[in-house]
């Protein structure tokens, strides 16, 4: 005998469960997440990203980054992530609202990068690193990206001031200088501001660190 | 009218130079010649995706222990490189390879020709420009950067219709079946063309075209990505399974009521599995917890599927010999228990908590998608392209580099990085190691990686040209074969013609 | 209430009644009969069950 129709609802009734469990309750749940304003200092947190950072988060989604760099935390004393200084505090729901994509990663070939903003502010140790990651991290795996910079001859009036501080075998050729791109700039505006460290009550930074 | 009243008709009206054997293959071969056309469309695209794809992977593979081959090209840079790969093979290849087997196996089952088969035809064109397009846009930088959802917004409503066709096609078919019994693999075919537009649909619109907000993308972005193996590939690939081993050796599945319990259980719990790819990440504990527990369900239809077939196989092992069929869906089957195994392992947070983040989950996703679907895929195409195309296999050598090259390829591969990975991961969860420490560790890995992908690319180039050179034959003028593989194997030797 | 929290409600009653009740419906009205029959559904008189398919390595090529 046939049991299509039955076949059929059992079929859908089955993906309706985790349709249900895992898609519509998250969106209860999480969907209206938001800012959270500190009672004490007035603070909100967190805050949305400049423009400037927001367009390198663009060139963050094209370029694949997500693919060797995680963006969450786990907590302390599951893995090394905070022991690593990765992160004060694990990360949670809330410092991801802003976020379109949301790029928590799965696979760390490279660092977190949670809070390289944090961890790391100097432009030319950005701007130097994405030309040749070999220049600060000899060894790393990470690419090489020569197409976010220009390399042009020097101008009559001298080097230009953003121009990077290369040395021995990365240098350019006598009288050219290579300059970020505003592709370039824009990205590492993006990994500038990439910082979860708001005191959030379901997050609470140690009390010494918060202050 | 019955098969036999259609040999003597037959018979009466063709003169000269054919055996009862070919009457009485006459429905069968009704069936397969009308899937021809649009099954051949999916095999052949499907495997211009596979090169493409291999291609794609060397590159990728290189890049990750030579990060300056290559490194001027925008465009192959690694992390475009890997995504292109990831969605050549699965949305090029993967799936039109299924939707290829899927449509046959259906016709078989239902004991019907294909109705109306340039509409699905006209599917696999579609697809195959929206596949294209996406992978374009990925190329140029258009890439959406969301796991396993990479083709930006335009390409994907054109995936979607096609999708939806060939999901009607399928049902209209099944509706229409001149067998009112139902075969377990007829199940696991419909579940899987009704499961995935669902689940293509609403990753779509709540991840691209109106986004959620926050973590709850994540969400949705593994409830899908998971998904897409649990419940399209998974599915098609034990459909596969359990239509050609008891066909290739003559033997009816061991237990029915076996993979009644394995249907229903993959259904109740696979869909529930995704959110184990976010342990200890950003989410409420409730939804990694009943993914958790829902991962570790699985051993219920994992450990029934492979119980089943191996008690059906059992005394028939000396039939892989003879069967490349035969060894690649029992290479894809192992495969599946192995891979099924090593997930709900790595769904426990103590597992996790070292192999989450590192190339032991690289490993698990090759075993699942390759070791297992790609290599029963494989499988089927010996299967079915003979009968389709009425040519044998015109070198045997060539499947006999298919399936080594592919199979130490994928062994090495699996075995080299799901180890290298748990180190990998160890050594992280060390903060004395230096980051840089971890990475070196372990390039000598992924070179191997690279050489087993060598593997692998020249399998995939061995049945490139055994099957080019098949359809050649098929243009070619067609001579009868002195012994047919076409018929089974006691009427091997030619008999009195 | 909010509607959302009304479908997730319903739904956690609705899909189990649902299911046993198509179950209870397929299995009175008969469907569900001589069920593991369609074991044999892969066979035909074509190609009977005992007869192996697909030999073509090794010695059975010539």
């Amino acid at each position: 005998m046939s049991y299509g129709p039955l076949l059929f609802l059992g079929i859908l009734f089955t993906l309706a469960s985790s349709w249900v469990g895992l898609v519509l309750m998250p969106q209860r749940q999480l969907g209206a997440l938001g800012q959270h304003t500190d009672t004490n200092t007035a603070a909100i947190y967190p805050q949305a990203r400049g423009g400037e950072a927001q367009q390198g988060a663009e060139h963050y989604r094209a370029l694949g980054c997500v693919y060797c760099h995680t963006q969450q935390v786990r907590p302390e004393g599951y893995g090394a992530d905070i022991a690593r200084g990765w992160g004060r505090r694990r990360t949670v729901s809330r410092d991801y609202i802003h976020d379109k994509p949301v790029m928590l990663g799965t696979m760390r070939t490279g660092p977190d990068l949670t809070n390289i903003g944090e961890r790391q502010s100097d432009y030319s140790w950005h701007y130097k690193h994405l030309y040749n990651p070999q220049i600060t991290s000899a060894g790393s795996v990470m690419p090489p990206y020569p197409f976010l910079f220009e390399t042009r001859p020097i101008g009559p009036t001298g080097p230009s001031t953003n121009a990077l501080a290369l040395e021995g075998a990365f240098a350019p050729a006598a009288g050219h200088e290579v300059v970020p791109t505003l592709r370039a700039r824009q990205l590492v505006e993006y990994l500038r501001s990439l910082k979860s460290s708001g005191d959030l009550p379901e997050a609470p930074l140690k009390k010494e660190e918060a202050q | 009218m019955s098969s036999t009243t259609a040999s003597k008709t037959l018979q009466a009206i063709l003169p000269g130079d054919f055996s009862n054997e070919d009457f009485r293959r006459a429905k069968l071969a009704e069936i397969d010649a009308s899937c021809r056309t649009p099954v051949l469309f999916f095999f052949v695209s499907g495997l211009l995706w596979l090169l493409a794809g291999t291609l794609f992977a060397l590159v990728a593979s290189i890049k990750l222990h030579t990060p300056g081959f290559l490194a001027g090209w925008e465009s192959l840079t690694f992390g475009i490189v890997r995504t292109v790969h990831l969605n050549t093979v699965v949305y090029g290849f993967c799936s039109q390879a299924a939707v290829g087997v899927a449509i046959w196996l259906m016709c078989r089952l239902c004991r019907v020709p294909l109705v109306a088969p340039g509409i699905v035809t006209v599917a696999n064109l579609f697809y195959n420009v929206g596949v294209t397009i996406g992978i374009g846009g990925i190329l140029a930088g258009d890439s959406t950067g969301i796991e396993w959802l990479e083709m930006p917004r335009y390409a994907t409503p054109i995936l979607f219709v096609s999708y939806a066709l060939i999901a009607v096609w399928t049902i209209i078919t099944f509706r229409l079946r001149a067998e009112r019994h139902l075969y377990v693999s007829q199940w696991y075919l419909l579940a899987a063309v009704l499961w995935f537009p669902w689940l293509y649909g609403t990753a779509q619109v709540m991840l691209i075209i109106e986004p959620v907000r926050g973590v709850v993308q994540a969400a949705v972005n593994w409830w899908f990505a998971h998904n897409v193996l649990g419940l399209w590939f998974t599915p098609i690939g034990l459909a596969a399974i359990y239509y050609f081993i008891p066909k290739v050796i003559g033997r009816p599945i061991h237990s029915y009521y076996l993979s009644v319990l394995g249907f229903w259980s993959l259904a109740l719990f696979y869909n529930w599995n995704g959110m184990h790819h976010l342990v200890g990440g950003p989410m409420p504990a409730w939804m990694i917890t009943i993914s958790i527990v829902a991962s570790v369900m699985m051993l219920i239809p994992v450990l029934t599927v492979a119980i089943n077939h191996h008690s059906t196989m059992i005394g028939h092992f000396g039939k892989l010999r003879h069967s490349p069929t035969l060894r690649f869906i029992v290479f894809g089957a192992v495969s599946y228990t192995l891979a099924s195994l090593q997930g709900v392992l790595s769904a426990l947070r103590s597992f996790s908590e070292v192999a989450h983040f590192t190339h032991h989950t690289v490993a698990h996703a090759h075993l699942g998608m390759y070791a297992f679907f790609a290599m029963v895929m494989f499988g089927s195409m010996y299967y079915i392209l003979p009968r389709i195309t009425g040519r044998e296999w015109p070198s045997n050598a060539l499947i006999s580099i298919h399936f080594w090259g592919v199979a130490i390829g994928i062994v090495l591969y699996v075995v080299v990085l799901s180890g290298a990975g748990f180190q990998q991961g160890r050594m992280m969860n060390d903060p004395t190691v230096k980051f840089l420490d971890v990475v070196k560790f372990t390039i000598p890995y992924l070179q191997i990686r690279t050489a087993s992908g060598l593997l692998m690319a020249v399998g995939h180039v061995a049945f490139f040209v055994n099957f080019g050179w098949l359809l050649v034959r098929m243009f070619a003028p067609y001579r009868k074969p002195v012994v047919s593989i076409l018929a089974g194997a006691e009427i091997a030797s030619p008999s009195g013609k | 209430m909010p509607v959302i929290t009304l479908i997730l409600l319903g739904s956690i009653l609705l899909l189990p009644a649902a299911a046993l009740l198509s179950l209870r419906w397929a299995s009175r009205s008969g469907q569900l009969g001589r069920f593991d029959r369609a074991a044999l559904l892969p066979f035909d008189e074509e190609e009977p069950v005992g007869r192996a398919t697909d030999q073509i390595l090794g010695d059975n090529r010539r």
